[in-house]
């Protein structure tokens, strides 16, 4: 699992310098679809920055035409010719006075509000795109779940599927909230802030905004560091989480052998590592913002000393008679707007650079192609009779190596046929193509004649019940699991499946009956009463075509008869296959298989097998060796 | 399922609730030093920030002053110039040094302003990055917590709870908790040395003024408080929301072939996305809250100045008051409002961080149902007698016992085989003996001692399990193979898989013993992983082994050499065995019968084939799959 882990990290960063681009465009793709609410945060975010930038013009006027009275600087008001002389105002003018100057607060507080409320619902709009997108992503990733065919669950871990849909959509979660939009206002604010200033003063204004490119590059710079730093982190707290899940899977087994504290010293040391690359990424995420800041400092000391000079006409080029001690102070007040959503940007980047990372994950998860595609004009397979032929079929798991080599077999209606074989004989590949889990690499396999891969796998697989060795169960009542196949079966169709294969009783006996909620590996439930319930889930189904895989593995041999003796009345007329280790199930069998390395080896039923004392002979014999020492059972009852 | 759960729970919640997070910012004791570190620093940078715009206050009366010579020295024609120079009560001579020294004195300060800025930015890295250390520091002793702490909790606590869930509490929330500690907890304690320091300047340069921005002070607080009620349980309910949406997920995941083979796509992409739904809203529930609280407060600051400028209009026109220093009162006005933006900020993480923080508490303070006595006894060896006195267990709190008063005494070396049909109690007992889980009733003797009176580890150590399950753990073969041994020499384990019928088929591998094993044993067939779990614990060399169904994924040629194996290596061992071959059964030298739970009879294959229908029926039936061809063959 690391070693994956690690290898696809390495592809990506590798992959990533081309790919920034084309990640970006597939956002855009999703984006597209609230292009109204895109451009209503434009719309918004512009309207916001507008009221913003108008407040220090109000207030300069308020400065300029009641307090400090300039009538060359003075648009609001016709400035009367007495306020300039008098010092200290009195009497009506200082009550007229007054109260212009509350008239622009109100103004201003007006525009505040403004302000505020554009951007709240800028953020809002922003928000509701971003939430959107994630939905659909969320979504599109199950389905995709859904779609990728066995072959690639089995190549990948199921870690880290998880994470892609987990902790990558998280990330996008932080990137599409806050950061976007806070990019998004800083964008058009320093915009804006910056052709204003080129307007005033345009000489001023380059010395003044000289800094930023500086600080373009040390965020760039320090932003490339972390990047690089982070992605060793993800990757190390990738291999934390996946200590964590292996050790919840495999809890029973850490305390049966007493493992917990090499199990806890273990992921202690992935834990550390963990550690270790993100406090080295902090580095240089910590050095970022002082440095900026420092920077801004250095700004604000350029603008005074520039300003000031200018106005002593010690500057050469710039004449003294364009500078005022208002515009040296409205200068110092649009650099620093212009400065802090700089900082914020580069506080953001680290964000916004994870946020394309992880969009990077999913759609290559997105993209992955299913081995198993349903044909556009597939038709649905009509209601099954049961002849199932394997036509030299050929299968492989990796290219070049085949799990079955030219398996050729004809199965007529109502027969049951048993796989036997060693351990990697192949008898699961077999069961794993008739479902159209995977597909044959050459050959066919038909029901009825038809290739399953020209009917749709819904029609396919809902007429095919299957049970396997490791039974899994959902984490909801006993009653819903069984009624997984068919959700519309009543309560009492439910239990008469559950009678029907000798699970009614233990039911009945847990403590909230068929109401009891299974934990996520049937906790409380011993493997046979687990395999019990996925049978009864089958029985329920009615299925036209039954595959049985080790299905009966943990259940006792009592049991076992009750389950063969129902499915023996339900399948009447039904194909069955069926692997079982136990000779009981198969020696009923009307055909057995005898696989062995990819290959049909021997075929006939179990009498003709024996008689023929070949393969199946032999290996039924082994067991029987190993019996042998044993005295010979007396009272032999049943058959 | 937990109904065990419901009753106590609530009570502790509501203790819980608030102190969680002051209780996780507690665990700060283990990382003194670098939060002092930071500490420290965030007042060094502090102060120094505090003096930037006195010194641009600096600069802006030298501007002035030179301003002022400059206009007063370009007066034409030149008496009307010395008339002003005199009656500014200066000379000509010293104006012009004003007006030198001013462009001087401005670049000497500009020098300290950005010596003073590298000096701040020194010590404000040296926060922000003690900071950061502290809090990977706390998040890493969170998550070694929840490890071990999840690591020892008893079987039941795992059935009752989801893999998916436990994930998100030891990712996602201590990241939320991580994110308080690294950004908002120094944030504040820096929002507040900044509001104070400011407010103190403030209050010297213009109390008049000051009393103003006193009166909107607490307005942003009380709406900091109301922000922080009404979201904690926003947060809280989007990580809940956001755990049930990966649990469905993991379960599409983990049983990816039920799903394809039931043909439940739709339906569970419904289920998903409802879940989806749940979430979505959810988010947006929290996002009109929060779209609103950043420019709210931004808002409430700017109105602040603006109010400032209505108050400061009645003194600056009576003449109390310069505009320079209503213009010095500004600058420090801007200070006051940064940090009450950024508890805006922190007010967020803190709702976050403290629902996160319950949630993780809520697995530290889970309480195994297996527990050690302060007191137990370390076995340094075990003979290997057992006796279950009166034994009854319940898997829940309520609900029919799966035991019901089992008794029976088994001697050192002795092999015990359970019969009986699915869910009758042969699982459980075995349960019971390494004590995964406790009797409820009834006790359990191993050399005499109750083993609730051992320490789990002698206990353990001193029996060797095959679970039905087999979970294997990333790694090679042979580090699998040592699982309970890591110290177990290269010929050791080689021995233990040929005992178990698994060296072969490892050698069959290029890499052999050094063959990687991946999550769940994927590249193994079910056959192979099986005999590694034999091989492991067969190296064990325990003086009690339990077998559990083990080899039921094992073709028959395979089985029959396991089964020498294993008869070979109980000898001498006390040993319980869920098995359905007879051979075993045969050779047993207590046979238990069990029937929902109870001793329906016990005692050799002699006597219980003479004495007990309920065995002999068994036998019969359990006969039938090993029976020797010849009486089967026609």
């Amino acid at each position: 699992m690391f070693m994956d882990g690690g290898r696809q990290l390495l592809n990506q960063e590798t992959a990533r310098p081309k790919s920034v681009a084309a990640t970006l465009g597939r956002f855009w793709a999703y984006f597209r679809h609230y292009w109204v609410a895109l451009l209503s945060v434009l719309a918004l975010t512009l309207g916001a920055v507008w009221a913003g930038i108008q407040i220090p013009l109000v207030t300069e006027q308020a400065v300029n035409c009641y307090l400090v009275p300039n009538p060359q600087a003075c648009t609001y008001v016709q400035v009367p010719p007495e306020w300039m002389t008098a010092a200290g105002a009195t009497g009506d003018a200082l009550g007229a006075r007054l109260r212009g100057v509350g008239e622009l607060v109100l103004i201003a507080l007006g525009l505040l509000a403004m302000n505020g409320t554009l951007i709240g619902s800028a953020f809002y709009a922003m928000r509701y795109a971003g939430q959107n997108v994630i939905r659909r992503l969320q979504r599109e990733m199950l389905h995709q779940i859904h779609r990728l065919s066995l072959g690639y669950y089995s190549k990948n871990e199921a870690g880290d599927v998880m994470s892609r849909v987990t902790n990558d959509v998280d990330t996008l979660q932080q990137t599409f909230g806050f950061a976007l939009m806070q990019v998004v206002t800083a964008v058009l604010n320093v915009g804006w802030i910056i052709i204003v200033m080129l307007q005033r003063q345009w000489e001023f204004a380059l010395l003044s905004l000289s800094i930023v490119p500086v600080m373009l590059a040390v965020t760039w710079y320090f932003s490339g560091q972390a990047r690089k730093a982070f992605r060793r982190a993800r990757r190390e707290i990738g291999s934390v989480n996946a200590n964590l899940q292996e050790s919840i899977a495999g809890a029973r087994e850490v305390q049966a052998f007493n493992r917990e504290e090499e199990a806890i010293a273990q992921f202690m040391t992935s834990n550390d590592a963990n550690r270790a690359a993100n406090v080295r990424a902090a580095l240089y995420t910590s050095a970022l913002s002082p440095v900026l800041e420092a920077l801004s400092y250095v700004n604000l000391g350029i603008v005074v000393v520039v300003g000031g000079l200018g106005l002593l006409g010690m500057i050469p080029f710039i004449d003294k008679s364009t500078i005022s001690i208002g515009l040296v102070i409205a200068f110092i007040l649009y650099t620093q707007r212009a400065t802090q959503p700089i900082q914020q940007i580069a506080l953001l980047w680290a964000n916004v650079q994870s946020g394309i990372a992880g969009g990077e994950r999913i759609f290559s998860f997105l993209d992955e192609r299913p081995d198993v595609v349903e044909l556009p004009n597939a038709k649905p397979l009509p209601p099954i009779e049961g002849r199932v032929t394997f036509e030299h079929v050929s299968a492989e798991y990796v290219k070049g190596e085949k799990v079955l080599d030219d398996v050729n077999f004809e199965v007529q209606p109502g027969q049951m046929i048993a796989l036997v074989g060693p351990t990697g004989a192949g008898k699961t590949t077999v069961i794993n193509l008739i479902p159209r889990f995977y597909d044959v690499s050459s050959g066919a396999v038909k029901i009825d004649g038809v290739d399953v891969r020209t009917v749709t796998t819904d029609s396919l697989r809902s007429q095919i019940g299957i049970v396997l060795q490791d039974t899994y169960l959902f984490s909801t009542t006993v009653m819903e699991n069984i009624r997984y196949g068919r959700p519309d079966a009543t309560d009492e169709e439910v239990i008469a499946a559950a009678k029907l294969v000798a699970a009614h009783d233990f039911i009945e006996r847990l403590p909230d009956g068929y109401q009891t909620v299974l934990g996520e590996r049937g906790g409380g439930l011993s493997q046979g009463q687990r395999q019990l319930i996925a049978i009864a889930r089958v029985a329920l189904m009615n299925p036209r075509l039954l595959i049985l895989d080790e299905a009966t593995s943990s259940v006792d041999t009592r049991t076992e008869r009750i389950i063969q003796a129902a499915f023996d009345k339900l399948l009447r007329g039904r194909t069955s296959f069926v692997i079982a280790h136990r000779l009981s199930t198969i020696r009923s069998a009307d055909q057995i298989y005898m696989l062995k390395a990819g290959r049909i080896v021997e075929h006939g039923t179990h009498e003709e097998l024996m008689a023929r004392r070949g393969e199946y002979y032999a290996l039924y014999m082994s067991q029987f060796k190993a019996q042998e020492d044993a005295p010979q059972p007396v009272p032999v009852a049943g058959d | 399922m937990s109904q065990g759960q419901t009753g106590p729970r609530p009570k502790r919640r509501e203790k819980r609730g608030s102190g969680a997070l002051t209780r996780a910012i507690g665990y700060l004791r283990n990382h003194r030093r670098t939060t002092g570190i930071a500490l420290g620093a965030l007042i060094v940078a502090t102060v120094v920030q505090l003096m930037v715009p006195q010194l641009i206050q600096n600069m802006f009366t030298f501007i002035t002053d030179g301003f002022r010579a400059d206009v007063l020295l370009s007066i034409e024609p030149e008496f009307a110039r010395q008339a002003a120079v005199r009656l500014a009560g200066e000379t000509v001579e010293s104006l012009d040094l004003q007006r030198v020294a001013a462009g001087q004195l401005l670049l000497n300060t500009a020098v300290i302003v950005v010596a003073a800025a590298i000096f701040r930015g020194a010590f404000a890295f040296v926060q922000t990055y003690m900071a950061e250390t502290t809090s990977q520091g706390l998040a890493f002793d969170f998550r070694n917590a929840i490890f071990s702490k999840i690591s020892r909790l008893s079987f039941s606590y795992y059935d009752r709870n989801q893999t998916g869930q436990l994930m998100i509490r030891a990712t996602s929330d201590v990241e939320n908790l991580r994110l308080f500690i690294a950004q908002g907890l120094l944030g504040a304690v820096q929002a507040f040395l900044l509001l104070s320091l400011t407010l103190v300047i403030l209050f010297l340069s213009s109390a008049r003024l000051a009393l103003v921005v006193v009166a909107i002070l607490p307005l942003t607080f009380i709406i900091f408080a109301v922000f922080g009620r009404i979201s904690q349980p926003l947060f809280a309910e989007v990580q809940r929301r956001l755990s049930n949406l990966n649990t469905v997920l993991q379960e599409n995941v983990a049983g990816i072939k039920v799903v394809r083979a039931f043909v439940r796509e739709r339906q569970e992409a419904e289920r998903f996305y409802a879940a989806t739904d749940a979430f979505y809203e959810q988010q947006l529930l929290v996002g009109r809250t929060f779209s609103f609280l950043f420019p709210l407060i931004f808002s409430i600051a700017q109105a602040g100045t603006l109010l400032i400028l209505g108050a400061a209009a009645e003194p600056i026109l009576r003449g109390e008051l310069t505009i320079g220093q209503y213009q010095a009162f500004s600058l420090y006005l801007a200070l006051l409002f940064i940090p009450l933006g950024n508890l805006g900020f922190i007010v967020s993480l803190l709702a976050q961080a403290s629902a996160s923080a319950e949630r993780i508490f809520e697995i530290l303070d889970a309480e195994s149902d297996v527990k050690e006595k302060p007191n137990a006894l370390h076995l340094d060896d075990m003979r290997g007698d057992v006796a279950f006195e009166h034994v009854t267990f319940r898997y829940f709190n309520s609900g029919e016992p799966v035991l019901k008063d089992v008794s029976f005494t088994v001697k050192a070396g002795q092999t015990v085989a359970l019969l009986g049909s699915t869910g009758s109690g042969k699982t459980t007992i075995i349960n019971l003996i390494p004590r995964f889980y406790d009797v409820s009733e009834g006790r359990i003797t191993i050399d005499g001692h109750d083993i609730r009176d051992l320490t789990l580890d002698s206990l353990r150590s001193h029996i060797g399990i095959v679970l039905q399950e087999t979970n294997l753990f990333s790694g090679t073969i042979r580090d699998n193979i040592a699982f309970g041994r890591p110290d177990a020499s290269d010929v050791e384990v080689m021995e233990a898989a040929k005992a178990a019928a698994a060296h072969d088929f490892i050698m069959s591998f290029p890499e052999g013993y050094n063959t990687p094993v991946g999550e769940r044993g994927s590249t193994l067939s079910g056959g192979q992983k099986q005999r590694i779990a034999i091989a492991r614990a067969l190296l064990l060399k325990p003086s009690i082994l339990i077998l559990d169904d083990s080899t039921s994924a094992v073709d028959f040629a395979t089985e029959a050499k396991i089964q020498q194996a294993l008869d070979h290596l109980m000898q001498g061992r006390t040993s319980f065995v869920i098995a359905q071959r007879i051979s075993t059964v045969r050779n047993a030298d207590l046979i238990l019968v069990l029937d929902k739970g109870q001793i329906v009879a016990s005692g050799t294959h002699d006597d219980l084939l003479e004495h007990s229908p309920v065995y002999a029926e068994i036998f019969n039936s359990q006969l039938v799959g090993d029976a020797a061809p010849s009486t089967q063959g026609a």
